[in-house]
């Protein structure tokens, strides 16, 4: 096990800057989610630590040693490749051992440690097969052992799940925890998907276009977004957002005209709207579903599609303040068309400024 | 019925019985005759090696021997060198078979996976050296071999003959084309450049060098020019030098010389219909490149 640091690091290919000065500390034992769109760098970042990308500027730390200049294979760390790149002309047994092999660890240890490997993922009746005739998830857990046979102190993670089928999705991910709970070992774990990381990972960064976005615990990202591009990648559905103007300030909260004549008073974290105009920030879960007309609602609508996912509804709403998807449960009798009320949970909305970031 | 149900079960009847597709007809008695056309020297040698000196050179066309006999096969067996030739074909051809395609593999890994300076000047080398056929470079190679004393020894034949751009582009296409997780991958499991190639890339795709070692050792086999030049010595001859030795022992003994020929030309055959569709995988491998 190993903690990993990364200081003030920065890539860049040309004048196309990836990763911009960017700091991170990942605790030993952790599992660590790298979360972002696609280009957000956080492949890049993950292959940084890994040493398969050259660091332009900064160091790397893996349990204190400075690594940036040390060939991957001496980092102590072992990856998971997105696409597993499991040996085709390698049986099972041979993937796992291949970098024993290469290290010309004897045949008893390679076959102790292979032994050792398989019976974790549940591998030891394919041992002799090849990567090609293994299934999608199989693949995945050979890929998975090849990282585990070295013993590695930190094992990194490439979208490991992507090129799996939901319901295969959902399984590896269990595994994965257990995984993590059986070797204790410190995890980093690139992905898009916003579920893998907030149900397998201990703190989830968030990245966009090269830098730090927010991080912290999964719960506090839902729930205590930094900025609107966190708020808006984090949740599913994602949050709604609705333009208002500042109608005064109360202690610590503002008083919002909202599109359509009413409002809304939402607290603040601290911060103070630099303008006049806000956006409020408000999770289906937390707009609540009512008659319209009714004093104290934030805004009337019409229902303009039903989405029925069995234990939960999803209404999508068209108001003054634009379309707004609701959340209510699972037998909701509401049909398209039909007028309703919707009033904003004051106190799980979020305000952010012009430039984005919560206020 | 509707129509649509109509038409879908129409384009699944089989063809009405009795039909024949003219253009099929037409294609397979053309590449029949084009078949026989091509067969047909193979066929002359054999037929001419079974005959007699007397009716290989009486007039007219005799298709088949009269009376068939191996007596110029045994004679040339007997009364050359042609073990010998055999031995120095085989040593000098696996020879270049083996060092050409160790030597390409290992300029194609280092062109397509490596970065150094000068990478690109030297692939657009190899690329530019189509451009001057060998035979123009033959002086150069007689002057040098004989400059360093290797005429007549198995190395002079070998060493001109190594310069193969076509294996060492075949390769760098080949492993361009291999993703770059296996290398990454390899990488973070301790492999250095030479295990990458040897253990990771190369066995990836064995057909690859199976097939540019038959069409390199079916070349080096066949090759005529350099080592005549390179060779004097009747005990260094290779097998299709050597049987031009025939010819000069016996006159203008056509049924010895085409005998001599089948059995030069009969490894090459037996290791074509061995490997068929290895050559035919490296030819299709190479005919993109030569154009």
């Amino acid at each position: 096990m190993a903690n990993v640091e990364l200081k003030n690091v920065s890539k860049s290919y040309g004048s196309v800057q990836v990763i911009d000065n960017l700091s991170l500390k990942v605790e030993d034992g952790a599992f660590t989610a790298l979360l972002g769109p696609s280009g957000c760098g956080k492949s890049t970042l993950l292959r940084m630590i890994a040493g398969l990308e050259e660091i332009s500027k900064g160091q790397c730390f893996i349990n204190g040693t400075e690594v940036t200049q040390t060939p991957p294979s001496l980092r102590g760390t072992a990856m998971v490749f997105q696409s597993y790149a499991l040996y085709p002309h390698l049986t099972v047994r041979q993937n796992i051992a291949f970098s024993l092999s290469l290290a010309h660890a004897p045949r008893k240890v390679q076959d102790e440690q292979v032994g050792r490997v398989s019976k974790m993922l549940q591998l030891d009746q394919l041992l002799d097969r090849r990567p090609a005739q293994l299934s999608g998830g199989q693949r995945q857990r050979v890929a998975i052992g090849r990282a585990l046979v070295r013993d590695p102190k930190v094992f990194l993670f490439d979208e490991p799940l992507s090129n799996l089928d939901a319901a295969l999705r959902s399984q590896m991910r269990v595994e994965l925890a257990k995984l993590h709970q059986d070797v204790k070992t410190t995890m980093i774990y690139v992905t898009h998907d916003q579920i893998e990381a907030m149900t397998l990972a201990d703190k989830i960064v968030v990245l966009d276009k090269g830098i730090i976005s927010q991080q912290g615990t999964p719960l506090e990202l839902y729930n205590r977004p930094a900025n609107k591009f966190v708020a808006s990648f984090i949740g599913s559905p994602a949050m709604n957002f609705i333009k208002a103007d500042v109608a005064s300030k109360n202690g610590d909260g503002y008083t919002l005209a909202l599109p359509g004549g009413r409002t809304a008073t939402i607290s603040s974290r601290g911060g103070t709207a630099s303008g006049n105009s806000v956006e409020i920030g408000v999770r289906p879960e937390h707009l609540a579903l009512g008659a319209p007309g009714v004093a104290g609602s934030s805004f009337d609508g019409t229902v303009s599609i039903v989405e029925q996912l069995g234990n939960t509804t999803l209404l999508y709403v068209d108001t003054a303040g634009g379309t707004l998807i609701v959340e209510g449960e699972g037998n909701l009798r509401v049909a398209v068309g039909d007028k309703v009320g919707l009033t904003i949970d004051s106190a799980q909305s979020h305000l952010f400024g012009a430039d984005g970031k919560v206020i | 019925m509707t129509a649509a149900v109509e038409t879908t079960m129409a384009a699944g009847v089989p063809r009405r019985a009795g039909f024949v597709d003219l253009g099929a007809v037409l294609l397979t008695i053309l590449t029949i005759i084009v078949a026989c056309i091509w067969f047909f020297p193979v066929f002359w040698a054999l037929s001419t090696s079974l005959k007699t000196d007397q009716e290989a050179i009486a007039d007219g066309i005799n298709i088949l021997p009269s009376n068939p006999t191996f007596n110029n096969y045994l004679y040339v067996i007997q009364h050359s060198d042609l073990p010998i030739w055999y031995l120095n074909s085989t040593i000098t051809s696996v020879g270049i078979t083996f060092l050409v395609v160790f030597m390409s593999a290992c300029a194609g890994y280092a062109i397509s996976q490596l970065r150094f300076p000068g990478r690109m000047a030297l692939w657009w080398t190899i690329l530019a050296s189509f451009m001057i056929p060998g035979t123009a470079l033959i002086v150069n190679h007689f002057i040098i071999i004989a400059g360093v004393k290797l005429l007549n020894t198995h190395l002079g034949v070998i060493l001109p003959l190594l310069v193969a751009p076509v294996t060492v582009i075949v390769y760098k296409q080949f492993f361009d084309g291999i993703p770059r997780d296996f290398r990454e991958a390899a990488v973070m499991d301790g492999a250095n450049e030479f295990q990458l190639l040897f253990r990771v890339y190369l066995p990836m795709n064995w057909g690859i060098t199976t097939a540019l070692a038959i069409i390199t050792f079916i070349g080096a086999w066949n090759n005529f020019l350099w080592p005549f030049l390179a060779i004097q010595n009747e005990k260094m001859m290779t097998v299709t030098v050597g049987i031009t030795q025939v010819q000069d022992t016996f006159g203008v003994a056509y049924a010895r010389v085409i005998a001599g020929a089948v059995m030069a030309g009969l490894p090459v055959a037996i290791a074509y219909l061995l490997f068929q569709r290895r050559v035919t995988q490296a030819i299709t491998l190479s005919a993109g490149i030569k154009g």
